[in-house]
């Protein structure tokens, strides 16, 4: 079976880039083996060097997703107070929006919906 | 150097250099080892970033108070067999700040000292001839850990 694909882009075979893959593991765990041994797991040889000061938790030390757009939330903070309100996670007030507006819908339609 | 064993060259040292409150005259000298006069590294011997990397440990200053939980942590971050050596009088016994308040006293009462190198500061021969000591305690550490 040919796999190769020739397109005016360039030459294309899975069983070459699987075989790439496969090397680029292989070298990966080779340099990996030829790392230090003697670090002992769980002590403060394997924590991150912070010039010395104790490592915070990783949750005062990551930034989370939600500061990217911070700005955003804090600039529109009026309008996000509303929305949350509407969102109680109760799933019967869902379903009740649901129906309100298609309820509103239909309304709208039969009224207008033939002119 | 010919007093250093053929086996000692086996590993580069790798070392991570700590003030822990030097005036910066030790410093200097340690900078003086790495210039082309002295060119430490030809034989290996390099300063590195962090002291997760280092094999050896090298202080010097007395420990200041705010110093005393870094160096520990320096320590415990260098992966074993580890050497300490300290440069100069200061860290070995405070040297002219020993009456400072400020002070917790010379290195070896924070952490163990394997090497000390007396001077103030101590010439850049005397710094190389300290780290050579030190290797060849390591690689006996190293020999005995195997």
């Amino acid at each position: 079976m040919n796999l190769d694909f020739l397109t005016p882009y360039g030459f294309w075979n899975p069983i070459i880039w699987l075989l790439v893959i496969f090397v680029a593991l292989l070298i990966a765990y080779l340099i990996w083996l030829r790392g230090n041994p003697r670090y002992k797991r769980g002590t403060e040889q394997t924590k991150p060097f912070l010039s010395g000061y104790a490592p915070e938790s990783k949750e005062a030390m990551r930034v989370s997703a939600s500061n990217i757009y911070w700005g955003f939330t804090s600039a529109l903070k009026g309008y996000y107070d509303f929305l949350r309100k509407m969102h109680t996670g109760d799933v019967r007030d869902y379903l009740g929006w649901y129906v309100g507006i298609v309820a509103i819908m239909l309304i709208l339609y039969i009224l207008w919906g033939g002119a | 150097m010919s007093k250093v064993p053929t086996k000692s060259f086996d590993r580069s040292l790798w070392v991570f250099h700590v003030n822990t409150g030097s005036c910066n005259g030790c410093d200097i000298e340690i900078l003086a080892a790495l210039t082309p006069r002295y060119d430490v590294e030809r034989f290996g011997i390099k300063l590195v970033g962090s002291p997760r990397h280092a094999d050896a440990l090298l202080v010097t200053g007395p420990v200041t108070r705010d110093m005393v939980d870094k160096v520990k942590r320096f320590y415990e971050q260098v992966p074993d067999p580890k050497v300490v050596i300290v440069i100069g009088s200061c860290g070995i016994s405070g040297g002219v700040f020993h009456e400072s308040y400020n002070l917790m006293g010379p290195v070896d009462k924070v952490i163990p000292v394997d090497v000390y190198v007396p001077g103030c500061p101590p010439r850049p021969e005397a710094i190389i001839d300290g780290v050579v000591k030190a290797w060849m305690k390591l690689e006996r550490l190293r020999g005995e850990n195997k």
